[in-house]
């Protein structure tokens, strides 16, 4: 924004001593390079206006092919190693983004678990399983009619108000498109219905009639009595996997989530579940949320805040011009300049391919005031001018050639702070950065170019005669006295004692510091939203409800797969063999040890990959052993195993055997010895058994099992060793402290719910109290990890067969090698999040596994804390470039440091003051506060710029700084005021916006104009003042 | 296993009946789904075979799980056992499973490393057999009465029969068409379509040899289109006619393994 001294005739008295007398030298010196651009316009007025037009009409065409991006993760660019890895997780762990659909009931006795709001959620659930693609294109989906039969609805989603419509037609929103077209043609839903999570659909396991296990769906039915109904909750609430996360702990609610192929689809899948759930009344609350449909929300909100708030700024502006300047002419030559400017920027952004994103909405409003200005101060220096050439192309002339070196430098200037942007490395933020500077570059040449052939086209020489008669501005005084008066006042006390006012600076300063200590970094994209908004209030209250909807994840895999080689494993074997046989069968047991012996030096120096090796050659040594110890055993017990049960009594038993050559005859006495305390009284299956408990004793010390077993534990992957998955709960244990943590879900709780259930022993019906509250007692020790890697092994294989395919494979890999740990939180504060990594990482450190892991974070939930670190840091580095270059392009203008550095004390300031406000006020420091801090730095140095470029002409017509005091209190001052006044005004418009974003930008940055304005006055005199001898050394030596 | 019989697990096996000559009259799509059946699921009055399962997931990787399964033919009910041999983990893991034509099948499951032994209520029997992409459904025989069956084409080499759920939510599937090789009925390709008429999951048989005078399949791919996942039945040591005692297939021999399964002599 150039403010560029413009509008001297703004204040009536004095106005002609003020002007500064149009010297033959600037038109010769400077007019020839300054003038070149603006010549084209005075020469070919009619063919700049058509070229311009051309170019305007080539770029609005992109405007069709507009695509919109909010996903936060989109902040990083798609080769940030996190991203990488969190795509890596996705895909290992089939992970999808949820749309996530709670149902609160909060009025009914048994809240959500009542009959009519189980029936509605296994409809819904049904309904969205049934969703396809009509002929003409509509959703369409089979529904339950209230006579009980079933037919397919033609759906139409589009929003009912017209404006809505015409906005979704103009922006390209389809909210009917919910498919995906296949390569045969077809098309299928965006809905991933086979993992898609709601309790029709999800497994349990539970206790059945007859002691039998019963593995169905959590809702397998919808429930007809209360009975039913409480079934179903009590199903819910004992499963671990499901308590805090599909059923909320206070039994009030239940989410359905919902996975969908891309993130797009969620706004339209929300309104999906929208108009299917219409009709419920009565209690039942429908709220819908998830990051994604969050994102997507924004976005389609986003297009009414840019086809409003844009416009509404725009209005803004033009109504102010209107009001200073009281003339339509000359304001349409800067809303023409404004507006072809951000058609040429928003044209180039869609053309070259880039998603409009948050960032990138907020273009037109940032464009709209920075172009305005520069050519406001064209034409009413024109205005003041005319009269002396009475030539528009003469007046021009002169007016470009005086305003050149300024409005270059604001322009450059302003460039520069939004092009520092560039260097952040968060890709939306760059293409915002680089796209408004392109539409400054613009403005400034439209201004050069265009704004001259307007002049010549437009602005009639009648009217010009006209103007000579009237002031431009002509009932200005009342309004420019008072602040003329405020200014001068300030701005006098400030020049007249600069050791007091830089010591109040100075303090200030200090109390900014202060405030900056204070600031918090925190984003969260839920809070983009006001806090009565329907995503936001869905959001705190399924929250309120529930683990957390922000989930994160942990994952871990092995440093090194398979630590243990043979030999170490052989010792272990050993060791263990020691310990089953050594009493019973010594002579054996020393035959398998030096079995062991023998085989290992063979693998000494292999380390082979094939980790079975080990076993191979023992498991055959160990089967000679048992045929030489326990084959008889063997073969005597399966004699009795293959008898027929029924009529069998010990004398029989005895005769079958003694019918079988093949056994040992000291092995049967032996057995027979102790067969004969068995009970005659037996007979049947039951004597079978007991004479197969005594086989059992021998049997069971198999030397082949030995090895098996031993290979089971030796050989288990990682996430089915015990000892690893007690640190995985344990790790979940501490985890779960944490305030900011919901829930926590991994492999192991379903491993743990799996083991219970399927021990699970029933009391007797006629047990007594004391008994069942023994067996509650056995029972409940069974809720832990199993002993061994076999056990281990044999749950999850039970896991992977229920109705519910792969559900596992959320949270362990399918060869157990790597966990995944689901991690929920409450809110979406990064500053939550980051507590949380904090916590575990000390933990780890603290509480090294079993086997050394890598530890990674994943989700979206961290993935935000990533890029809000990197934009932290990323905009420091923006901020001290910027920073940088406009410094020297300020001494390069001067062509004096001290007038540099002058010039930037006072942005320094308001930079300073405005981020210490923040702090003290508690405000996050968040994405688009970030943003904000390189580009205000370009567009608050103008004042400055103005100011002093204006007093040291002012020093050089009068004499002294003292003398040209006055003087700048009443031109510049003014016309610093009216530019800071315009362009925090034209920001107002964001306020109103229902996105919190746009609210934070507007508000901050028209603080930030009115800041740099204040500082501008106070420092800059004050300053001036103090150093007026180095300043304007000629005078002063006067 | 030195002892080895004949079974059908997961789509396999093989086929008796044939050799009904060139019959004049054509079939219709109950017939041939009847003699299919009987082919498929029936052959001999029991059997016995080895299966190495392979699991293949959507990213390539594999798990593999080695089986011996028993089967007997009792009228039209069948009795099932299962036998794990590997991986080391799930050694010894046994289900019994007693299929009842007329009712639900009676199923027991014995986790070895738990000592467990339990019983199974009757479910969905169109749910993944142990997390596999084949179903129960596909190991033991799905009830003909279930569906209706309709011979839809003809072609030189197959007859193929499109097969419709009589209760249409029932099932995850709206039709299923199966391929009939018209010498040995064994079907060689089963498509299953969802509402939308989408094509899903197929289970092929890969490989057919004759046995013992019954031709049974040797190789079985069952596919998810969904996730991407197959799974690869290969059966060897295929017997039949064993006469396998009736013993086996009782709750005691998940504790203690018949000599059939084990190589235990």
């Amino acid at each position: 924004m150039n403010k560029v001294d413009s509008s001297q005739k703004m204040i009536n008295n004095d106005a002609e001593a003020d002007l500064i007398v149009p010297k033959e030298s600037d038109e010769a010196g400077f007019a020839r390079w300054k003038t070149w651009l603006p010549e084209i316009g005075l020469r070919f007025p009619v063919l700049t206006i058509l070229v311009t037009l051309v170019i305007t009409v080539l770029f609005a065409m992109q405007f069709p092919k507009v695509t919109f991006d909010n996903d936060p993760e989109n902040m990083l660019s798609k080769q940030e190693p996190i991203r990488v890895f969190n795509d890596q997780i996705k895909a290992k762990y089939a992970l999808y983004d949820f749309v996530i659909v709670g149902v609160v009931n909060d009025a009914d006795p048994n809240g959500i678990f009542n009959v009519t709001t189980l029936n509605r959620l296994d409809q819904l659930t049904h309904e969205l399983l049934s969703l396809k693609r009509g002929e003409d294109g509509l959703p369409r989906v089979t529904r339950k009619g209230d006579d009980g039969t079933y037919r397919e609805e033609t759906l139409d989603l589009r929003p009912a108000g017209r404006r809505d419509r015409i906005l979704a037609t103009v922006f390209n929103q389809n909210s009917n498109d919910l498919f995906i077209e296949n390569e045969d043609g077809s098309y299928s839903s965006a809905i991933i219905n086979h993992e898609l999570i709601a309790p029709s659909l999800v497994d349990n396991i539970k206790q059945a009639e007859l002691g039998s296990l019963k593995m169905e769906y959590l809702m397998e039915n919808p429930p007809e009595t209360e009975e039913d109904a409480l079934v179903i909750r009590n199903d819910a609430m004992s499963n671990p996997l499901y308590s805090g996360t599909l059923v909320a702990e206070d039994e009030q609610a239940i989410c359905i989530y919902i996975p969908i192929i891309t993130k797009n689809y969620s706004y339209n899948v929300s309104q999906l579940v929208e108009a299917l759930t219409a009709d419920w009344d009565g209690d039942d609350l429908v709220m819908i949320t998830g990051q994604p449909v969050a994102q997507d929300t924004f976005g389609v909100q986003m297009l009414t805040q840019m086809a409003v708030s844009a416009p509404l700024a725009g209005l803004v502006i033009f109504l102010l011009l209107l009001y200073f300047f009281k003339r339509l002419q000359l304001i349409i030559a800067p809303m023409l300049v404004a507006l072809i400017s951000v058609i040429t920027t928003m044209g180039l952004l869609i053309g070259l391919g880039y998603d409009v994103h948050i960032m990138s909405s907020m273009i037109a409003i940032f464009l709209i005031p920075i172009s305005v200005s520069d050519s406001v101060h064209i034409l009413s220096q024109f205005y003041d001018y005319y009269p002396q050439f009475k030539d528009k192309a003469k007046t021009i002339r002169h007016v470009m050639s005086y305003l050149f070196m300024p409005m270059l430098y604001t322009s450059l200037t302003t460039l520069v702070g939004f092009a520092s942007l560039a260097t952040t490395p968060i890709p939306p933020v760059k293409v915002f950065g680089l796209h408004v500077a392109f539409g400054v570059a613009v403005a400034w040449l439209l201004t050069m170019v265009l704004v001259p052939a307007y002049i010549m086209l437009a602005v009639s020489n009648k009217s010009l005669k006209q103007a000579e008669q009237r002031p431009l501005v002509e009932d200005d005084t009342s309004n420019a006295d008072f602040m003329t008066r405020f200014l001068e006042r300030i701005g006098f006390l400030a020049a007249r004692r600069p050791r007091t006012s830089v010591f109040v600076i100075t303090v200030l300063i200090a109390i900014a510091i202060a405030g900056i200590m204070r600031i918090r970094v925190n984003d969260n994209p839920i809070k983009w939203f006001t806090r009565s908004h329907p995503i936001r209030v869905a959001d705190d209250e399924l929250n309120r409800h529930f683990g957390g909807t922000y989930t994160a994840y942990l994952s871990f895999s092995a440093v090194d797969a398979d630590a243990a080689d043979c030999m170490t494993k052989g010792a272990i074997m050993k060791k263990a063999a020691e310990e089953r046989f050594a009493a019973k069968f010594p002579a054996e047991t020393k035959r398998f040890m030096s079995a062991i012996d023998g085989l290992l030096p063979l693998y000494r120096n292999v380390f082979t990959a094939d980790a079975n090796r080990c076993f191979v050659d023992l498991v055959r040594e160990a089967e000679r052993i048992d045929d030489d110890t326990g084959a008889a055993w063997n073969t005597l017990a399966d004699t009795i195993n293959y008898l027929d049960s029924e009529g069998l009594t010990k004398e029989v038993l005895l005769k079958a055997l003694s019918e079988e050559t093949e056994i040992d005859n000291s092995i049967r006495a032996l057995f027979e010895d102790q067969f004969a305390a068995v009970s005659d009284e037996m007979d049947g299956a039951d004597l079978q058994d007991a004479a197969l408990d005594i086989c059992d004793e021998f049997t069971d010390l198999s030397f082949r099992d030995f090895v098996f077993e031993q290979q089971a534990e030796l050989e288990a992957p990682l996430f089915k060793r015990p000892e690893m998955l007690r640190y995985l709960q344990d790790l979940q244990e501490h985890i779960i402290k944490s305030e900011v943590v919901g829930k926590t879900s991994s492999a192991v709780d379903a491993l743990i719910k799996g083991a219970y259930e399927l021990a699970y022993v029933e009391a007797p019906s006629d047990a007594t109290e004391e008994e069942r509250i023994e067996m509650e007692k056995i029972n409940e020790a069974n809720k832990a990890v199993p002993s061994t890697a076999a056990a281990v092994g044999q749950v999850f294989t039970q896991l992977e067969g229920m109705k519910r395919r792969d559900y596992l494979f959320h949270m362990v890999t399918r060869n157990y090698q790597e966990a995944n740990l689901w991690v929920q939180l409450k809110s979406g504060d990064n500053i939550d999040m980051e507590t949380v990594v904090e916590d575990v990482h000390e933990y780890i450190e603290n509480n090294p596994p079993p086997v050394a892991l890598d530890v990674g974070w994943s989700g979206m939930t961290y993935i935000n804390v990533v890029w809000q670190d990197k934009m932290v840091t990323g905009m420091f580095g923006s901020l001290a470039s910027s920073f940088l270059i406009v410094f020297i392009m300020m001494v390069a203008l001067y062509r004096s440091v001290l007038f540099g550095l002058l010039s930037m004390i006072p942005l320094s300031v308001t930079i300073l003051v405005s981020y210490g406000m923040i702090g003290w006020l508690g405000k996050d420091y968040d994405m688009p506060i970030a943003v904000l801090s390189a580009l205000t730095l370009g567009m608050s140095v103008d004042f400055a710029v103005h100011f002093l470029q204006r007093a040291r002409d002012e020093v050089a017509l009068r004499g002294s700084w003292l003398k040209a005091l006055p003087i700048m209190f009443r031109v510049p001052a003014v016309a610093i005021s009216r530019n800071a006044i315009t362009i925090a005004l034209g920001f107002m418009p964001l306020l109103a916006a229902p996105l919190l974003p746009y609210k934070t930008v507007g508000s901050f940055l028209a603080a930030i104009m009115v800041l740099s304005w204040i500082a501008t006055l106070l420092i800059l005199p004050a300053l001036l003042s103090l150093f007026e001898r180095r300043a304007f050394p000629n005078t002063a030596k006067k | 296993m030195k002892k080895i019989f004949l079974s059908t697990i997961a789509l396999s096996l093989l086929l008796i009946s044939p050799i009904m000559g060139n019959e004049e009259k054509e079939l219709t799509g109950d017939e041939l789904m009847s003699k299919s059946n009987q082919a498929f699921y029936y052959a001999g009055k029991d059997g016995s075979s080895d299966v190495e399962m392979t699991i293949r997931d959507a990213q390539g990787g594999t798990r593999t799980r080695s089986m011996t399964i028993l089967r007997r033919n009792e009228g039209e009910n069948q009795k099932y056992y299962v036998y794990f041999r590997s991986p080391a983990d799930v050694r010894r893991m046994a289900y019994l499973v007693w299929k009842n034509v007329k009712g639900d099948d009676d199923r027991w499951l014995f986790l070895p490393a738990l000592n467990l032994e339990r019983r199974i209520a009757p479910g969905d029997k169109r749910t993944s057999f142990v997390g596999s992409d084949f179903f129960y459904e596909d190991v033991s025989g799905r009830n003909l009465t279930d569906d209706t069956h309709e011979l839809v084409e003809t072609t030189d080499e197959y007859y193929v029969v499109s097969n419709k759920p009589k209760v249409p939510n029932s099932v995850e599937f709206a039709e299923y068409k199966v391929w009939l090789d018209k010498t040995t009925f064994i079907p060689m390709r089963s498509e299953y379509y969802d509402k939308n008429g989408k094509l899903y999951r197929t289970v092929e048989s890969k490989k057919v040899e004759e046995i013992d005078g019954y031709y049974t399949v040797m190789e079985a791919v069952a596919s998810d289109l969904i996730t991407g996942s197959s799974t690869v039945n290969s059966f060897s040591n295929v017997r039949y006619n064993l006469d396998l005692n009736a013993n086996i297939f009782s709750q005691r021999f998940l504790r203690r393994p018949p000599r059939e399964v084990t190589s235990r002599k």
